[in-house]
């Protein structure tokens, strides 16, 4: 029988986590800096592909619009053309380029009464989403 | 006797006075890590593609006939997909319109309007903006036939 006092248990090797530490606080302050989260619209909407394409950077207030029609400005739905409308010109301040990001099945009705909307309340910078895959298409 | 044990019970409170208190990071960490991952998976850094449009400033539309291209685009008929197109008077097809973008002038190469009814489909429109683009047009306007 072996009596006596516990063994104590020996120390590991101690792996210093400040520096750990301090590096994922700056990753995560860089994060929530820069984000612009992916806000998907409330509904599916497929873009057209196009071989011809500029880069604009992604910031909010995208105009979405469906298949058959309905129009959200990120995830936020618009009853009618006069909300979206309103909605435009209080956010104008904020809207570089506005971008229209369509269903490639809509109407071109649809995204023309957006331009005007958007005209219209002074917005002059105006862009046209396309697939962001590379183009599959043969012309 | 009584003051050796004195000193051993000091030597003690001293001990303890040093040691500062250990903070538990690891659950901390564990929290920090999961919001990186979730800011990671979250965030877009790639730019957007598009085609930029030109619009005419709101206000009254000119009589004035515009000069340089234009391409009218009716509804599709008859079970088609895409409408008939219409380049300055003349039934086009893509591979055509492509072509009679590339031989114009560079005066009309400035700027191709395209007055499409409102059923033409949105994709056969950025067909035919990327055909413009691809041939060198700068400016592509939109004008709505009020169907």
């Amino acid at each position: 029988m072996k009596l006596g006092r516990p063994k104590e248990k020996k120390a590991g090797p101690k792996l210093a986590m400040e520096p750990l530490v301090d590096c994922v606080f700056l990753l995560l302050i860089f994060f929530m800096i820069s984000n612009i989260l992916r806000v998907p619209p409330p509904f599916a909407v497929t873009l057209p592909e196009s071989r011809a394409r500029s880069e604009f950077a992604r910031k909010r207030y995208n105009v979405f619009i469906d298949a058959i029609g309905r129009i959200s400005v990120d995830d936020k739905m618009m009853p009618n053309g006069d909300a979206l409308e309103t909605f435009l010109f209080t956010n104008k301040d904020k809207i570089e380029t506005l971008i229209i990001r369509a269903d490639k099945a809509t109407q071109h009705g649809y995204v023309t009464d957006v331009m005007e909307r958007a005209n219209r309340r002074g917005i002059e910078s105006i862009a046209i989403a396309v697939n962001e895959d590379d183009y599959k298409g043969n012309m | 006797m009584n003051l050796q044990h004195g000193k051993e019970e000091q030597d003690v409170a001293e001990r303890r006075a040093r040691r500062s208190p250990d903070i538990d990071m690891t659950p901390m960490i564990d929290c920090v890590f999961l919001l990186i991952i979730f800011f990671m998976l979250a965030t877009t850094f790639a730019p957007l593609p598009g085609i930029r449009v030109k619009l005419p400033p709101p206000g009254k539309p000119t009589k004035e006939k515009p000069k340089g291209l234009i391409m009218r685009v009716h509804r599709p008929e008859g079970g088609t997909k895409d409408g008939v197109m219409v380049l300055n008077e003349e039934i086009v097809t893509y591979e055509y319109a492509y072509s009679r973008f590339m031989t114009s002038s560079a005066e009309a190469k400035d700027m191709l309007i395209i007055q499409a009814e409102r059923a033409v489909p949105h994709e056969q429109v950025v067909k035919i903006m990327d055909l413009a683009k691809r041939a060198g047009v700068e400016k592509i306007g939109f004008a709505t036939t009020g169907q």
